[in-house]
């Protein structure tokens, strides 16, 4: 019996082993874990019950499903949050915190349960500045101004409150979502923006004249605390105020790191979302389109945190767009690219349906990178909260989302209308509250989001404990329990309010409770700056965050296995600063700002490598042109693919001339660059018919002089066999004049890419030239050839006797040449759109084989748009730099989920129908939506005769084996843009570093920037001409990778580099006149920019 | 007992046969059957927002299929066979199929065979094809015994229409480009409030039935486009304009009443509803049946009405079409909400085509031409076609009375410029005219 109890103890003692042992294991991996705590043992039954009926409704209210909010805040100082809900219909309840998650409905003695009005949003404050958090509640629904009124709740101690908004001057009328307190003006007082939404839908014929009226109700507001007073400023101070602003999130942030708070409010529907820099002079103005190159359309929730630990906040706003490919396919409509430029000409900006992460990279810089950081979709979202939920070090995510009714379903647009008519037909009355009652209701899980750094954000949903479906509205985080982990409380629609346990298994932590001067007790926009192990911390507080939430005032850093902070620096709200040092982790700290002092900090300014100067004046690449008019189903358009760029001194003057391509419409021209002005040098003509997409200056007849070989390529509207597609050789007349050539080959391919390389050994430069489209045919394969030269600048197409397969390579994007084989002739290494890098090796000048199997590993077939060699790591051997589509767009691709692209002429009516399907969500699905799908097939119409029925069809379902089995198919395994280093008997494939990934690349120019001895490189890209649904994909500014020499890469940020280019970068030059080295971009739709070297 | 019985009758009724068709089943109203059988088509086509160009193609070629059966029935007409003269001549070859008993029967189910392949949403006839057959079983119309030769004759025939529908040109229409709005003043851009996209810019490619030369039929042209005082397009415009906000009840009534958009958008915030009405040639189809249903036409009758006027619906509607996309013209509402007022809003919702000319002027007009060739002058009828889309009914003293109305209703409905309805009006007359001599030759 001894023995055996013996055993049982000791095995126990080992599983205690085994599972500390596993939880060491574990946290590395996947650590977040919340457990919602039933409702008996919280004492919480608060549930926004609504009441759907012929008063109240969605057709009689928009806002109808939007749900209440949250606000957490320790009222009575015991150390404890304390909770309060609002009910959009039921009563608001607030609960007394009594540690241990158990919580007393304290709502009738408190006497803030509220009035029988549309209730919203709410946010704990100081207002009056007396050390107790007052509650401010909002209010909307179609009542009467009177019944709208918000009510300010002013803490009279002991969970005793009085409404003192009347008094307060903050008995505001408006349809609110939520009040934010925050000293604007940095007088010591908290200030209020009132955010605020219209109730009416508004016409978009009035678009225009509602813009300019401010309204009373709908438009925000701004509100000075003139010594415990508040008056209305809000036209003084620059806020927006029409009805078109449908509000649904502020939040407050020095975004620009000026010592001043701006404000981000996100905007529902057609406004964009307001980005308002503090003018530090009691005004306002709104940047958004100075800092976001593109916005969320439907914004709606929203947080500013910094993700990425440098210090600086990044902005997050929330939409609509599901993750799985059935809500997908019921939600995407045909795409109307005519509606959405008269959307930019109007002045609303771009806005794309999605979650926007915008990446503050400094100088006012952001990079939208919410697709590659992984967080873009989470269906119809409402709350985003950043927080360190497993004490890693780094913030994770989580968001509530739902909407009660499937409003944007397609099918309800198109065949509920058939309701009238049916009831018409059947002589009865149509109820339009039972077509709205009939709507399908879809609850959708809430996301969680573990950071793993890098911007890169894991999607543990379901193993972090939020699987359970249901629509969620408000949230908020706090350390309930006091035991060093942010719990959750989540105000759901139509059931119980959750309050999530935080049981993650956690790293270190550190709590700080900031104790300001009176007026702003609590230091409202006091910034915090932890420094542990080299790592960063940056934490704002602003307790209103998401959506028509606040959330704790204790702040929160996670430390990961670092068990102290080494330094922690606290800048409060007038400027002074607390500088501790040596914390130790594990605890909550209480920090006085009267310990403060006041500092001048010198910003830290290192001169960046570039500065901007003067161009020339020249845009060849304006174009309307849009080529889904004629393939539509395309991801992107070929016809904007300049200008192109190349130099050479062709007069011999010692300048350098540029060749700047010219596109359809515009010809091409060469400018001539002395004593810092750009002159058109007179020795060169082209025609407004070509499309110039590569240039190369080089001496084609040996007289020593420059001659010029330009591919012309585009898709416009050009024939296949189209005379404006031919590439056109210009001999250098010995004076300078480019003379063209008439007997150059004739033959008809929209040009990708050429080199120049000894074919044939003859030591007479020679030309690959490589097709990249057939126009009006994508994606069929493009003849590519070689031009074998006689020495005289007479060249003769010599494709068949040299090429393998023809010519037919692929759709050939770039080309270079080297001696791979070191046999003494020019190899080709090629890549493509939907191939894999190719190798072609020289047979002694007879004839080029493809041997690409000996030279790149397997699986490495991607959306490439660019090569360009370089020795990088210093070994004497040529590497390779290869770019890419990226991985900040919805497409995914690995070699386990390929994309793949089918092509044929499936319902035989001349046209070729390319059919892209890619991994969405779960599964592999035709990336085309419904409409698109049908725009090109009619046979598809009777096939998908609604969007339910396409919702879930995979490609078998739209095409037979057969059909599927005759058709071209191609494959990208990889969107990555790599460094191939050449490691002399191959190439070996590195990513290159995130940042690199967020773009896709069309050029790359290796080039010493730093004078450290070691070759940089600088990344220019961007694709702003894609499909409305992919959007703009703008997150590179001339991105400038600073090399070791050993093929490690660290990226630089604009102010690092001086390099902050905003569009699309298609070629790059390094041009030097004497001892100036300067950098032009040729820039698509844009005049060039040009950069001089420090 | 039962089955006996109805073998009897049956057989009773058989000797009565095919061939003629006058006087046959007397209490069957067939040119009320025709119609209401016809509208099973019209339901499909709202449902699945066929646009005007569309369903004008799948009114010709259902009810082509129909008068196709009485054909290979060598059922007689009244008038000539408009086939003889018409661009699918070629492809009418002689079926050479026993003898049926009741044409009628057979041709309503090619009607539907027909309307299930060329409608994307087809499928849905498959019902009324069932009802069909137990109606023609319940009527005694066909028996049990001949019901598959009926099937098979239908089907035949349907297989006979639909190569001709195969090969005029609608499959191509998706391999061609799509509209790209022109550079310049003065041209079409999509309309409030939904931007739908250009409906069919390359429909001018589309196979017609009997004009032979599209050129022929080309309106009178437009004025250009110039907003300088007293110009002839700013005379325009400015009555399209005034009109609209000085509009009578009557004349809102005859816009509305006219108005056969089959897709108007309705937003609601993030909601939206598509409110459906038949097409502009849907109505016409609506007053043929009604005008053949007033005195009584037989079946064969009624067919060939139906099929003369559907085919010349979608003559028309190329020809209209050809016009559109070749002038491009900018709506009223465009031009008025940039120039003269940012608020104005026509009554109807602009349709989502260039504006020259107006289709509804075009094709009510040719249709008018030919109803009254059939019909006569002054012929008065009572228009109930729009009643279940919440409009009243509204008589007229002539076929031509309607067009003209429909036409001008278009001006008040504020989607059109006058010369884009007269000149429309012309085209249409023209187009109407040629076909009916041609009838009369």
């Amino acid at each position: 019996m001894i023995i055996f109890s013996r055993i049982l103890i000791s095995s126990l003692i080992f599983v205690g082993i085994l599972i500390g042992f596993s939880n060491a294991l574990f946290a590395q991996e996947n650590s977040t874990k919340f457990e919602k705590l039933p409702s008996k043992k919280t004492g919480i039954s608060f549930k926004n019950q609504l009441k759907e009926d012929g008063q109240n409704n969605i057709l009689r209210y928009e806002y109808f499903y939007n749900g209440g909010g949250v606000a957490v805040g320790d009222l009575n100082n015991d150390g404890l949050d304390d909770i309060f809900f609002a009910g959009n219909m039921t009563q608001n309840k607030l609960y007394k915190n009594l540690g241990e998650f158990k919580f007393e409905d304290v709502t009738r003695s408190a006497g803030v349960a509220g009035k029988n009005t549309w209730t919203t949003g709410a946010s704990m404050a100081d207002v009056n500045g007396d050390g107790l958090l007052d509650i401010y509640v909002c209010y909307s629904g179609k009542g009467s101004p009177e019944s709208r009124k918000n009510e300010l709740w002013i803490n009279q101690g002991d969970f005793k409150f009085l409404d003192k908004a009347e008094e307060l001057g903050l008995a505001d009328p408006s349809n609110s979502t939520q009040g934010l307190f925050f000293d604007f003006d940095n007088d010591g007082d908290l200030d209020l923006y009132l955010l605020n939404h219209h109730i009416q839908v508004i016409n978009e014929l009035e678009f225009d004249a509602v813009r300019q009226v401010r309204h009373p109700y709908a438009g925000d507001k701004l509100y000075r605390n003139d010594s415990g007073k508040f008056t209305d400023i809000s036209e003084l101070a620059g806020i927006k105020g029409s009805a078109l602003g449908f509000g649904l999130a502020v939040i407050a942030s020095d975004i620009n790191q000026d010592g001043w708070v701006d404000l981000l409010v996100t905007n529902d529907y057609i406004e964009p979302d307001y980005l308002y820099i503090n003018n530090g002079d009691g005004t306002f103005s709104d940047r958004i389109t100075n800092h976001f190159q593109h916005i969320s359309h439907f914004s709606m929730g929203a947080d500013i945190a910094d993700i990425n630990n440098d210090g600086l906040p990044d902005v997050f706003t929330l939409d609509m767009l599901p993750e799985d490919n059935e809500r997908q396919k019921l939600l995407y409509g045909p795409e109307n690219y005519e509606q959405y430029a008269l959307m930019i000409k109007r002045g609303f900006y771009h806005q794309n349906m999605r979650n926007m992460l915008q990446l503050n990279q400094g100088s006012g810089f952001f990079s939208e990178i919410g697709q590659m950081a992984g967080i873009s979709n989470t269906d119809w979202s409402w709350s985003a909260l950043f927080f360190d939920a497993n004490n890693d070090g780094q913030k994770d995510l989580f968001v509530t989302n739902g909407y009660y009714r499937d409003y944007t379903n397609r099918d309800f647009l198109k065949y509920k209308g058939d309701y009238y008519f049916k009831q018409a037909v059947a002589k009865e009355k149509a109820d339009t509250l039972h077509l709205v009652t009939s709507m399908t209701s879809t609850p959708v899980h809430d996301y969680f989001f573990e950071n793993k750094g890098e911007v890169k954000f894991q999607n543990t949903s379901l193993s972090a404990g939020f699987g359970e479906k249901n629509f969620s509205s408000g949230a908020a985080y706090s350390d309930l329990d006091n035991d060093g982990d942010l719990d959750l409380v989540v105000n759901h629609l139509n059931e119980t309010a959750g309050i999530f346990e935080n049981k993650s298994n956690s790293g270190n932590w550190l709590q700080l409770e900031l104790s300001g001067k009176s007026g702003n007790a609590y230091a409202v926009g006091s910034k915090i700056r932890a420094y542990s192990k080299g790592k960063i911390f940056f934490l704002e507080q602003h307790p209103v965050r998401g959506f028509q939430s606040s959330g704790t005032y204790r702040l929160h850093i996670g430390l990961g296995t670092a068990d102290q902070v080494d330094s922690l620096q606290i800048i409060w709200p007038d400027r002074s600063q607390s500088l501790l040092k040596s914390i130790s982790g594990n605890q909550l700290l209480k920090i006085d700002q009267t310990e403060a002092k006041p500092v001048s900090v010198d910003p830290i300014t290192s001169l960046p490598l570039v500065s901007k100067t003067l161009g020339p004046d020249f845009v060849s690449t304006q174009s309307n042109v849009n080529d889904f008019k004629r393939q539509p189903l395309m991801l992107t358009m070929p016809s904007h693919l300049g200008p192109s760029l190349a130099q050479a001194d062709l007069d011999g003057d010692g300048n350098s001339e540029v060749f700047i391509g010219g596109s359809k419409g515009t010809p091409g021209r060469i400018y001539s660059f002395k004593n810092g002005t750009w002159e058109v040098y007179r020795g060169f003509r082209s025609s407004s018919d070509f499309t110039d997409a590569v240039a190369i200056f080089h001496d084609f007849n040996g007289d020593q002089k420059p001659d010029l070989f330009i591919g012309s390529g585009g898709f416009h509207d050009y024939l296949s066999t189209d005379e404006s597609l031919r590439d056109r050789l210009y001999l250098n007349d010995g004076n300078g004049v480019l003379i063209a050539q008439g007997d150059f080959p004739k033959y008809m391919i929209s040009t990708g890419a050429a080199a120049v390389l000894d074919a044939n050994g003859d030591r007479f430069p020679d030309l690959f030239v490589g097709g990249k489209v057939i126009p009006g045919r994508y994606p069929e394969t493009p003849d590519s050839k070689i031009l074998i030269n006689d020495g005289k600048g007479k060249f003769t197409d010599q494709t068949a006797l040299f090429l393998p397969n023809k010519g037919k390579l692929g759709m050939i994007t770039a080309a270079v040449s080297q001696d791979l084989n070191e046999d003494g002739t020019d190899d080709l290494i090629l890549v493509g759109e939907f191939m894999a890098p190719s190798v072609l090796i020289n047979q002694g000048g007879k004839s080029f084989e493809n041997q690409s199997k000996g030279y790149f590993p397997l699986n490495l077939s991607g959306w490439w748009s660019n090569l360009t060699q370089a020795d990088m790591d210093g070994d004497g051997d040529l590497d390779l730099i290869a770019g890419n589509f990226g991985l900040n767009s919805q497409l995914v691709a690995s070699p386990e989920k390929p994309i793949r692209l089918y092509s044929a002429d499936f319902d035989q009516n001349g046209s070729i129908d390319p059919i892209l399907e890619c991994y969405i969500g779960d599964s592999h699905y035709p990336y085309p939506s419904r409409d698109e799908l049908l725009d090109q097939m009619v046979s598809m119409r009777s096939k998908f005769t609604d969007y339910a029925s396409y919702s879930k069809a995979k490609l078998t379902d739209l095409f037979t084996p057969e059909e599927l089995q005759n058709a071209q198919r191609l494959e990208i395994q990889t969107l990555e843009s790599m460094y191939f280093e050449n490691t002399g008997t191959g190439f070996k494939p590195h990513e290159l570093p995130r940042m690199a990934q967020a773009f896709p690349i069309y050029s790359i120019l290796p080039i010493d920037l730093n004078l450290d001895g070691n070759p940089d490189l600088i990344l220019g890209g961007n694709q702003s001409q894609t499909r409305i649904r992919i959007g703009k994909i703008d997150a590179g500014l001339g991105l400038v990778l600073t090399g070791d020499g050993k093929g490690n890469f660290k990226p630089l940020t604009p102010s690092e580099s001086g390099l902050g280019i905003k569009g699309d970068i298609k070629s790059m030059l390094n041009l030097k006149t004497g001892d100036t080295s300067f950098l032009i971009f040729g820039i698509n739709q844009q005049k060039p920019e040009v950069y001089q070297i420090r | 007992m039962k089955k006996l019985i109805s073998l009897l009758l049956t057989s009773f009724f058989l000797p009565l046969g095919a061939i003629h068709l006058h006087g046959q089943n007397r209490e069957i109203d067939w040119s009320k059957i025709y119609s209401e059988q016809l509208f099973h088509i019209t339901e499909v086509m709202v449902t699945d927002v066929a646009s005007p160009p569309v369903a004008a193609r799948i009114y010709a070629y259902t009810n082509l299929a129909a008068y196709r059966v009485l054909q290979v029935a060598n059922v007689k007409f009244d008038h000539g066979d408009f086939l003889s003269f018409s661009q699918i001549n070629k492809q009418v070859a002689d079926l050479s199929l026993e003898p049926i008993q009741s044409p009628e029967f057979a041709a309503i189910f090619a009607l539907f065979l027909v309307g299930e392949k060329v409608m994307p949403s087809g499928y849905l006839l498959k019902e009324k094809q069932a009802a069909w057959q137990e109606w023609g079983l319940k009527n005694k119309v066909i028996t049990k015994k001949n019901l598959e030769q009926h099937l098979a004759f239908a089907k035949a025939v349907a297989d006979q229409v639909l190569g001709m529908a195969k090969s005029d040109g609608y499959i191509q229409l998706t391999a061609l480009n799509r509209y790209s709005p022109k550079e310049g003043e003065g041209f079409w851009y999509p309309t409030p409030p939904a931007y739908m996209a250009a409906v069919e810019p390359e429909w001018k490619t589309m196979r017609t039935f009997f004009l032979e030369n599209l050129e022929e039929y080309k309106p009178a042209p437009m004025a250009d486009f110039d907003l300088s005082q007293g110009s002839p397009f700013q005379i325009q415009l400015q009555e399209v304009y005034d009109k609209g906000k000085n509009l009578s009840e009557e004349e809102q009534l005859i816009a509305n009443f006219w108005d056969c958009n089959p897709f108007k958008v309705e937003f609601s915030g993030h909601m939206a509803i598509g409110v459906k009405k038949i097409s502009p040639g849907g109505h016409w189809i609506g007053i043929t049946g009604i005008s053949a249903q007033k005195v009584g036409l037989t079946f064969s009758e009624t067919t060939y009405i139906h099929a003369l006027v559907a085919m010349t619906l979608h003559d028309s509607f190329v020809s209209c079409w050809k016009a559109k996309y070749e002038t491009n013209r900018i709506r009223p509402e465009t031009v008025i909400n940039e120039k003269l007022d940012p608020t104005w809003k026509p009554l109807l919702q602009t349709p989502p085509f260039p504006e020259y000319t107006s289709g509804h002027s075009v094709i009510s007009s040719a249709s008018a031409e030919i109803l009254t060739g059939y019909f006569g002058e002054n012929f008065g009828f009572v228009d109930s076609s729009e009643v279940y889309f919440g409009l009243p009914e509204r008589a007229f003293d002539s076929f031509s009375q309607a067009s003209d109305e429909a036409a001008i209703s278009r001006l008040y409905g504020g989607i059109h410029f006058r010369d884009a309805i007269e000149n429309g009006v012309a085209q249409g007359k023209k187009i109407g005219k040629s076909i009916w001599q041609k009838l009369e030759e």
